[in-house]
């Protein structure tokens, strides 16, 4: 681990820039803090080492770690897209290429997201970087809806999970795409943009370009990084208390199973690349309601709902969030109806 | 967070998943796989992080600082009314990313200690592997030379007529010992992992037939022995021979 004695062996070196740059912000009190920190929790090892002994905090602590490495690929991936566009892209190019009717530019945005490769953690940047470069929000939250389900790698993952049943690849885009659109109408019938917390990154058109990309990045990264740590402790925890054995005792038809299946995507907080294997486990349920499963499970869970409320506010999240259980779940219900 | 502190949390990140891929010690967590695409993010926010600490300690032409304060601006402005509980970006000299502070957690963690790779406390409450319903089917083993398998085929072969693929052909197994009520022998189990171990099922074979202690909770063993029918319905090889080992580097199937 050779970069990590950096910060404990030059703690005094950035007091030498004068504090009044930076106004208010004291410089050189980050690496002293980063430090201390690390020094009070080596002090704390022999703690945290007989709290493995605990086999429930060693499992907290594996699928914790584990949702953060996991997602952090695709937060860079998201980080890096939203920088570039921050960086790179002309002000308002975006914009004018997406149709002028919010009604027309919804579906193209929902379908734009085939383009980003990823999973969920990666469309929450690079929507919030939509909004703040001015992309009528609907759209914005039609692609980042969209984005995590209905892309490339997630398609064909689909379809190794569920070996010949293309019509269970098909069911998911189409109830996935579906409930975008919809939730991007919605949000023009009775959203309020008011409920979107400010972003203010909007300084795209100032210093030179690098700097710029480096800038956002960093902060895009942090940001989003600092609520993926949340929402992976929240569902570790969930995870460690709640036993997933106990969808086992729910009924694998009807409608009361698309509600258990959907709430157990939102609980397990699975990355959307990967849920349709644990969907294919899940025999005891009709098909009809996997795909509730893979249709919620990227557009709302736990550590989803930690980034969008970091990103876009509480206030949003709440709404956002439970409108868009509701939609999903009703989209894989008539899709999975209809076609499966 | 302050300029600098942002740029040695992003390189402790980096670091971080360098680290982890270098080691290895990724497969605890998530699919072999990923272990390149850890390295490239992760040096890409270790480069991120190296720009940020020279610019921040002034070895670099500083043009970031008016962006700084653009930003400390408008967020003041911005944020009056718009203050989430809970929520660490409620103050106008904040960038809105104090949250970034949090990304310090699993960095010390893994630090400090390296979390195990998923052991017998969750074997009984995952979802089953159900191998029951709409299975696979098998050819038969080569017979006269012992099969190495994976637990989940192990399952799915003894799910299929009732285990007639397996034949009298020898079968090596390799997993942990998990907890069971069972009258005799012990079970041991794999988890199977699609992505990370958040979405980990566990795959349990029933092993008898052995003599002496049962090796401790959590114990690796790899066993050889032959498939053989059981009443219950946990899939039971009867051993006939079995090796403590240390845990493979890639704890899953």
């Amino acid at each position: 681990m050779p970069p990590v004695p950096t910060p404990a062996s030059s703690p005094e070196a950035p007091p030498a820039d004068d504090a009044a740059a930076s106004g208010r912000r004291p410089r050189g009190a980050g690496l002293p803090l980063v430090t201390a920190l690390i020094v009070a929790a080596v002090a704390l090892r022999p703690v945290l080492t007989g709290l493995f002994g605990h086999p429930a905090v060693a499992n907290w602590a594996t699928v914790f770690v584990a949702i953060t490495i996991q997602a952090l690929p695709f937060l860079v991936l998201g980080v890096a897209v939203s920088a570039s566009i921050a960086a790179f892209v002309p002000p308002g190019l975006i914009a004018r290429l997406l149709p002028k009717r919010p009604a027309l530019a919804v579906p193209a945005a929902a379908a734009a997201g085939a383009a980003l490769p990823g999973c969920e953690c990666g469309s929450v940047p690079v929507a919030a970087r939509l909004v703040s470069i001015g992309v009528t929000p609907a759209a914005a939250f039609a692609f980042l809806l969209s984005a995590p389900a209905i892309n490339p790698v997630v398609l064909v993952s689909t379809a190794v999970a569920f070996p010949g049943r293309p019509a269970m690849v098909l069911a998911r885009f189409l109830a996935s795409l579906a409930a975008s659109v919809v939730m991007g109408l919605l949000w023009i019938a009775l959203g309020r943009d008011d409920l979107i917390k400010p972003r203010r990154s909007d300084h795209t058109e100032e210093g030179p370009r690098l700097a710029v990309f480096l800038a956002t990045a960093q902060h895009d990264l942090l940001q989003a990084g600092g609520f993926l740590v949340i929402g992976a402790g929240t569902a570790a925890t969930l995870q460690t208390l709640v036993p997933r054995s106990i969808v086992d005792s729910v009924a694998g038809t009807g409608p009361l199973s698309l509600l258990v299946l959907g709430v157990l995507a939102v609980v397990v907080a699975l990355c959307s690349e990967a849920d349709a294997f644990v969907a294919a486990g899940l025999k005891q349920f009709s098909l009809t309601a996997r795909l509730a499963f893979l249709v919620v499970g990227p557009m709302v869970d736990v550590k989803l709902f930690a980034l969008q409320a970091g990103t876009f506010g509480t206030r949003f999240a709440w709404r956002f969030s439970l409108a868009t259980f509701a939609v999903a779940v009703a989209c894989a219900g008539l899709v999975g109806w209809w076609l499966l | 967070m302050t300029e600098d502190a942002r740029a040695t949390t992003v390189l402790l990140v980096g670091a971080m998943m360098v680290r982890l891929a270098l080691t290895g010690a990724y497969a605890k967590y998530v699919r072999t796989g990923m272990g390149g695409v850890l390295l490239v993010a992760g040096a890409l926010l270790v480069a991120l992080g190296l720009v940020g600490v020279a610019r921040a300690l002034g070895l670099v032409r500083r043009r970031a600082d008016a962006h700084g304060d653009a930003h400390a601006q408008a967020d003041a402005h911005g944020h009056g009314d718009e203050r989430g509980p809970g929520h660490a970006d409620g103050h106008g000299h904040a960038h809105g990313d104090r949250a970034g502070w949090l990304l310090l957690g699993p960095v010390l963690a893994l630090l400090l200690v390296t979390p195990p790779a998923l052991g017998s406390f969750g074997v009984g409450r995952s979802a089953a592997v159900d191998v029951r319903s709409g299975g696979r089917t098998f050819d038969p083993l080569p017979a006269g030379r012992t099969a190495s398998m994976t637990l989940l085929e192990f399952d799915e072969r003894a799910a299929d007529h009732a285990g007639a693929s397996f034949g009298a052909t020898p079968v090596r197994l390799t997993g942990f010992v998990t907890p069971g009520n069972d009258r005799a022998g012990f079970r041991i189990a794999r988890y199977q992992i699609a992505c990370c171990a958040a979405d980990a099922v566990a795959a349990v074979v029933r092993v008898t037939g052995t003599t002496g202690n049962t090796p401790a909770r959590d114990q690796w063993v790899t066993v050889t022995g032959t498939f053989q029918r059981s009443a219950d319905g946990v899939p039971e090889l009867r051993a006939t021979s079995l090796a403590e080992i240390t845990a493979p580097r890639d704890p899953y199937e």
